[in-house]
């Protein structure tokens, strides 16, 4: 699957979940329209994103988070899987974008790159619903049903790795923060 | 700071001055220093305890938590500063994050000052942060438990990590 294309069906099923992306989904999340509102972008903290995506899960469980996590990123942390499945955040979607690369730093493999089953990691640390999927189609058809089950689940999406740089949104991380909190907090 | 010794400070005292500032979540790599505190924490049905992996991860829970128009706070151990500096910087500093942080001592002789202390674990954490230009605090015995209204406060104002020490277990 193509990153741009999991990203829009996912842009076309977020209307009032809060986001949060990192690292190369950043850019084609922004393009596909789900950066617009209640959105904030983890650049600057490599395998930051999911965890950051717990605190909003936490502070406002009325709201779904989408977290649209990398696979490196996740590796880097991957002991916040039982963070979230011991809250038992229910409206918590943690997305793994798989390309078993580290791609920005040149294609190198990610460890156990042809081995590691992220959904599989997830259902172990207790997450209540998680599913790989590798086919568009079958994407298009089962994302909205999915997206309604009860948290946290996780979507290990599997992607091919890319080799062209996306024009990358102008971003103000620092801004973003007290931007989400005045939207959330009126 | 750098006092030549600190006494333990009862638990009651330092979760009184938490129920003060109206805090809300405490996100803890549980500490053996702020056992006893954990204990009321996690007994308090008006604060919840989120409990975490990693130190990096409770300080981005802590960002996500005050977004949300929480009012959050981290309990961890100053080991837990070393293993997250990445996280201080990319998230709580860069990201402009109130990260108000109580920190207990481990390992600290407390007969002695923390810069007399022979450990790196207690005698570079300070100046670590020095480096990293967060500001910090140290409870050394009860009088000292008014630096936890300060530093919360100023982590709202300057919008980023202050850390109060706890330096000695808490009875």
């Amino acid at each position: 699957m193509k990153r741009a294309e999991v990203l829009e069906l996912l842009a076309e099923q977020k209307a009032s979940a809060l986001s949060v992306a990192t690292m190369r989904a950043v850019a084609p999340w922004h393009a596909a329209g789900g950066g617009a509102s209640h959105h904030i972008d983890c650049m600057g903290c490599m395998g930051g994103a999911a965890s950051l995506g717990l605190g909003l899960a936490l502070a406002k469980p009325e709201r779904k988070v989408i977290v649209l996590d990398g696979d490196g990123s996740l590796l880097m942390q991957l002991g916040i899987l039982t963070s979230v499945a011991g809250t038992g955040a229910e409206n918590y979607y943690h997305v793994v974008l798989a390309n078993r690369v580290y791609e920005t730093s040149g294609h190198q493999p990610i460890p156990a790159s042809d081995k590691v089953d992220f959904a599989a990691l997830a259902r172990a640390a207790g997450y209540a619903h998680a599913e790989s999927f590798d086919d568009i189609g079958v994407l298009r058809e089962r994302l909205a049903g999915v997206l309604e089950r009860r948290g946290p689940v996780m979507l290990a999406l599997e992607i091919d790795p890319e080799f062209e740089r996306e024009q990358m949104p102008r971003l103000q991380p620092d801004k973003q923060i007290s931007v989400m909190r005045s939207q959330l907090t009126g | 700071m750098n006092a030549t010794a600190a006494e333990s400070v009862p638990a009651e005292l330092l979760h009184d001055a938490i129920r003060e500032l109206g805090v809300t979540h405490v996100v803890t790599v549980p500490d053996t220093h702020q056992r006893t505190l954990l204990d009321r924490l996690y007994a308090d049905a008006d604060i919840r305890v989120v409990t975490v992996t990693t130190e990096d991860d409770a300080i981005g829970v802590n960002a996500g938590l005050h977004m949300g128009g929480a009012v959050p706070m981290l309990v961890i151990q100053q080991l837990g500063l070393f293993a997250s500096m990445n996280a201080l910087r990319g998230i709580a500093l860069d990201m402009n994050v109130p990260t108000f942080i109580l920190a207990g001592l481990f390992g600290r002789d407390v007969n002695k000052s923390t810069a007399e202390n022979r450990s790196r674990s207690v005698r570079l954490v300070e100046p670590l942060l020095d480096s990293m230009e967060i500001p910090h605090y140290a409870i050394d015995g009860p009088d000292d438990a008014g630096c936890i209204r300060t530093a919360f406060d100023q982590s709202r104002v300057v919008n980023g990590p202050v850390v109060v020490f706890v330096g000695a277990p808490t009875s």
